[in-house]
């Protein structure tokens, strides 16, 4: 099997501060790492190989500072990597973004071979969309189908999977070749080798396409092949809340002194009322 | 020139059309032998809402199989016509074939917004259709407004961690897409008088190359977060997995049932579905009980639609205090067993403000 798995380099969000003048985010000084919901598709692709054979391709649109986190998933046993990187692509939204990566998998088909499974994780931590797994299979116009948390072979060009809505458990079978979104912590990754890291930078597996190799139309990529633009930004409104914040002298002055506000209180008063009663 | 849009720089792969063609606020529904979920229903709120301000109205849109049956709760909920595609190929829920059908609808139609209610399916199935239309989609959508000169619609999310709001235009496609969680909007009044139009469609199923081979619906034990009227919170300040027995032995108490914040998620004090904020499920309890948890942004998001925040926190300075409705600054290994001792004395006297009293005077 020749599995392509797409990867994200984001800002680690926990970091990530605002300036409240500008409100633009302030980034400088704030590590990036891989996406943490694609290292659970990571290692779902690499657990395909290890059963059936064949390769594993990681695929990344970003700036060239993303040859970190291609570096970290090579370590982790990926075979070979893909860096999309142009000044041409920023500014992408999620569907000028997946155009990029359906036809850096094209270009993989063409120059390497027959891709069988393009493999994402469910949402990134920095702006949780969940759209690209959907929106590469939309271009390729292959199946597809997300919260993966197993995949095997049901029989040759048919992958059997399952996945987990709200209230159920699902095993579907998808044509190959198709596209499939991994659950967040469906699986444990595995850890990064440090002598496969270190082999990985003498062997240099990782291809860099600039839209000079692509060969793509300027007005369907970046900001311009983006439909949707962001206007303006501001601070979220706060929700109106009484804010009446009490000191006690201990936790039975606090259990007492919470226990009549909410008993008082227009709508949490009922609520009380009924755990009284016993009723529910 | 298509309208305001100059084919010439328009990306070739999409449509140019003209966006004043484009008329009426779709919400694309799910149903299933239950009938129609309710965060389907919720998203009728935002769709009526950017209805008046564009002056135009509501079509639910409804793709399955015995589906027919449920296009009248739409209009009971605020949809002026539902459209509805029941045929037995729809049986089977795949992605891109219910996402299609959708797509053909669209563009025999021609509407203006799609909003789609951000459950796991609605996830899955709205960015393909979206991306086949050759549009733009904005998920996760907190709120909507109408751009008064261009008649563009806003569409509003935190991106980010919830502490700024983006607001999102498409201006040179239609439909403008966009998906909400469950529990964001409320649903709107019933009202069993509403009568609308219901246009039985057909559409070229597409043929499947994902297959249902088998289901198991998993049997729950507990009310879902997401229906609770009452929840018992708890975040890193609860310590650890004991910790939360307390919390569970209070919410089972109050008729409620216990959450979390990420960080206990991560701490695997408690399961990844029973986490409230951005990256978990927003939920609408009457009361809110939040236990050791900080206040962040992305937290509080997921409360926005709870009636009453109460917040016990050791930290005078954490956030928490000024959202919520009630805060007591201690320990909550001290005051939850004292409330939970309240309330078991309240019930066998059949009265807490009786119980209330006894206790202030010893």
């Amino acid at each position: 099997m020749r599995i392509v798995v797409g990867i994200k380099w984001v800002p680690n969000t926990q970091a990530v501060r605002f300036d409240p003048k500008t409100g633009t985010l302030i980034r400088e000084g704030v590590p990036s790492v891989v996406n943490p919901h694609d290292l659970p598709a990571v290692e779902l692709a690499l657990q395909l190989r290890d059963r059936y054979g064949g390769e594993v391709i990681a695929i990344t649109m970003a700036p060239p500072s993303a040859m970190k986190g291609l570096e970290h998933v090579l370590g982790m046993g990926i075979d070979r990597a893909v860096l999309i990187t142009d000044r041409a692509f920023a500014g992408a939204d999620t569907l000028a973004t997946s155009y990029v990566l359906a036809e850096g998998i094209k270009k993989i088909e063409k120059d390497i071979g027959k891709v069988d499974l393009a493999v994402f994780g469910q949402e990134t931590i920095d702006s949780s969309t969940a759209h690209i797994g959907a929106q590469v299979a939309s271009w390729l116009d292959w199946p597809y189908i997300y919260y993966v948390h197993k995949a095997e072979l049901a029989r040759e060009g048919v992958l059997l999977v399952e996945r987990r809505l709200e209230d159920r458990v699902e095993w579907y079978e998808i044509e190959l070749p198709g596209v499939i979104s991994v659950a967040m912590k469906a699986l444990k990754p595995r850890p990064v080798s440090l002598i496969r890291k270190i082999r990985v930078k003498q062997e240099n597996p990782v291809i860099v396409w600039t839209n000079k190799e692509l060969g793509l139309d300027t007005r369907c990529i970046g900001l311009k092949g983006s439909p949707t633009i962001v206007s303006k930004v501001t601070f979220t409104p706060e929700v109106p809340r009484k804010k009446v914040v009490y000191k006690p002298r201990d936790g039975l002055d606090a259990a007492v002194w919470l226990l009549e506000q909410l008993a008082k209180d227009e709508k949490a008063g009922k609520v009380i009322e009924r755990a009284v009663r016993g009723e529910f | 020139m298509a309208g305001k849009v100059d084919c010439e720089k328009l990306c070739p792969l999409w449509p140019c059309e003209d966006p004043s063609e484009f008329k009426g606020v779709w919400v694309v529904a799910e149903a299933d032998e239950n009938g129609i979920h309710e965060a389907s229903l919720q998203m009728l709120t935002p769709a009526r809402k950017i209805a008046e301000k564009l002056g135009s109205d509501v079509t639910g849109v409804l793709v399955g199989y015995n589906v027919k049956q449920y296009a009248d709760e739409m209009i009971k909920y605020g949809a002026d016509r539902v459209i509805v595609v029941d045929d037995p190929a729809f049986e089977m829920y795949a992605p891109d074939v219910y996402g299609d059908a959708v797509v053909q609808l669209a563009k025999k139609y021609k509407p203006e917004v799609i909003l789609v209610a951000a459950t796991m399916r609605g996830r899955e199935m709205a960015p393909y259709i979206a991306n086949t239309l050759r549009t733009g989609i904005t998920a996760d959508c907190t709120d909507f407004d109408v751009d008064e000169k261009t008649k563009d619609v806003l569409l509003i999310r935190p991106p980010f961690g919830a502490i700024m709001l983006a607001y999102i235009k498409t201006p040179l496609r239609r439909p403008q897409i966009g998906t909400a969680r469950p529990n964001v909007f409320p649903l709107p009044p019933r009202d069993d008088s509403r009568t609308g139009e219901i246009v039985e469609e057909k559409v070229e199923p597409r043929k499947p190359r994902v297959r249902l081979v088998k289901r198991q619906i998993i049997p729950r034990s507990e009310v879902p977060i997401e229906k609770a009227e009452v929840i018992v919170s708890g975040g890193k300040g609860v310590g650890g997995p004991e910790g939360f027995k307390l919390l569970e032995e209070l919410a089972k108490l109050l008729g409620g049932v216990v959450a979390g914040s990420r960080k206990a998620v991560d701490a695997g004090w408690i399961p990844h579905e029973k986490q409230v904020g951005q990256t978990g499920k927003s939920v609408k309890p009457i009361l809110y009980i939040a236990v050791g948890i900080s206040g962040a942004a992305q937290h509080m998001f997921g409360v926005r639609e709870a009636g009453v925040v109460a917040a016990i926190n050791i930290d005078p300075e954490a956030p928490i205090f000024k959202q919520a409705d009630y805060g007591v600054v201690a320990d909550y290994r001290e005051v939850i067993p004292a409330m939970i001792e309240l309330l078991k004395k309240a019930r066998e006297k059949g009265s807490l403000e009786e119980v209330l009293a006894a206790t202030k005077q010893t």
